[in-house]
């Protein structure tokens, strides 16, 4: 695979809400604003891109039998290292996302792709694949997080956009508007799959067509000739 | 008993991974331990300014304990008393403990109060940080002056559409900032009063 297809892959085609429906932990409990889904997302992405890296370094000399606990060790501890520099550099936002900082460590994701990816692939290769899961990941945190704030108290990133007779509907903000809004958001993105598949058939089907029209034609000729 | 070598490797490997992983995490803490600080007494400072009175004194390095509660003291500069500060922890909350910033007047009533850490749910409880009407409805207010109790168990205080758990958490806290001052009233003005630091003289012993 090159780059642009690993990036593809880890950002829509192998998304880990949209097609792998992993770490579901967080993105249910945090996407009650879309800043807070937009900085667990970052959060996510900078543990993400640190152990796909030491994974991919340090693949080949970890002994295969001991992998898990070693690729766990390295995640807990950028986890814990995200935490602390949040806390003395994000003291705000870190009162926020408290509780779920320590969970980045048993999203599945990430020793997902440490398992997966990082541990057969190249430290470049890796650090892309990094790249696309995270920035996929935020991006499914800040929509989920955007349409339950926008939904919910008809704001947006805290800017009000509905106005402030907007009644807030505030089963958005609970826990049943995280697992609803979700829903909806993966048969959104199951629709827009299936249509891009449809159209890429279609294409294909056409070509097809017309490649035997073609051929029809070169026989035609040749049999006139 | 024969050991192989790729059991030894495999203890060694997760060894050393052990071992870095906690010299990383170990050099982090010396490096954030001084910010987190300054992040946390930053923080303190601004929801100390927002409870306590027009003050001249820094309440946090004239800090006392009383009965296991950090007392911060606000006084004018020539050292009057006009105001005391403290956390208060309501742990019936919603989601979890509240933690309550009180700013008392030193006539028993309420300065200000702010939260300054709550997991409420965003949109029902968390009125509790955003509605400052809600807020002010205790400023002035003391033990008799008020009956400290939501509006739905017969008191004086609203609680929110939908969220009352949260505001009768808060007011019951805030109560109880109230009667530990009632309780302890003698001792806390003692205890301000002895730990005045003179303002010109802040040396540390030494000088004898």
């Amino acid at each position: 695979m090159n780059k642009s297809e690993i990036f593809a892959d880890g950002f829509w085609h192998n998304n880990t809400v949209f097609a792998q429906l992993l770490g579901m932990c967080p993105l249910l409990g945090v996407t009650t604003s879309a800043e807070n889904g937009f900085w667990m997302g970052a959060a996510t992405v900078i543990v993400l891109i640190g152990s796909n890296l030491v994974v991919s370094l340090v693949r080949g000399i970890i002994p295969k039998n001991v992998r898990i606990p070693a690729y766990i060790t390295i995640i807990a501890a950028l986890v814990t290292v995200v935490e602390m520099a949040m806390n003395a550099w994000m003291h705000e936002m870190y009162l926020v996302l408290g509780l779920f900082i320590p969970l980045i460590v048993v999203n599945c994701a990430i020793l997902g792709r440490a398992e997966a990816f990082a541990s057969k692939n190249s430290v470049i290769d890796s650090l892309v694949d990094a790249l696309a899961i995270g920035t996929g990941f935020t991006f499914a945190l800040l929509l989920l997080g955007g349409v339950r704030e926008l939904l919910g108290q008809g704001e947006l990133f805290g800017f009000s956009v509905f106005g402030a007779s907007y009644p807030d509907v505030l089963m958005f903000i609970l826990p049943p508007g995280a697992f609803i809004a979700l829903g909806f958001i993966l048969a959104g993105v199951n629709i827009f799959n299936a249509r891009m598949q449809q159209r890429s058939d279609e294409r294909a089907h056409a070509a097809n067509i017309a490649l035997a029209a073609l051929a029809a034609d070169i026989a035609a000729v040749e049999v006139s000739s | 008993m024969k050991i192989d070598r790729d059991q030894i490797r495999m203890v060694i490997a997760l060894f050393v991974v052990a071992v870095i992983a906690a010299a990383v995490t170990g050099l982090t803490n010396m490096f954030t331990r001084e910010p987190i600080a300054n992040a946390q007494k930053a923080a303190l400072h601004n929801a100390l300014q927002q409870v306590l009175p027009l003050h001249a004194n820094d309440p946090q390095t004239e800090k006392v304990t009383v009965n296991d509660t950090t007392i911060y003291p606000a006084k004018k500069a020539n050292g009057q008393l006009t105001g005391l500060a403290w956390e208060v922890t309501a742990p019936d909350g919603y989601s979890g403990s509240i933690r309550i910033l009180v700013g008392l007047r030193p006539d028993a009533s309420v300065q200000a109060i702010r939260i300054i850490y709550h997991r409420e749910t965003p949109g029902l409880g968390d009125g509790i940080v955003k509605n400052n009407h809600w807020l002010d409805s205790f400023t002035g207010h003391g033990l008799d002056s008020r009956i400290w109790k939501v509006k739905k168990d017969g008191g004086d205080f609203d609680q929110f559409t939908g969220a009352t758990i949260t505001p009768r958490a808060v007011v019951k806290a805030v109560k109880g900032a109230l009667e530990f001052f009632h309780v302890h009233h003698d001792l806390i003005l003692e205890r301000v009063m002895l730990a005045q630091i003179p303002a010109n003289n802040t040396t540390k012993g030494g000088l004898h």
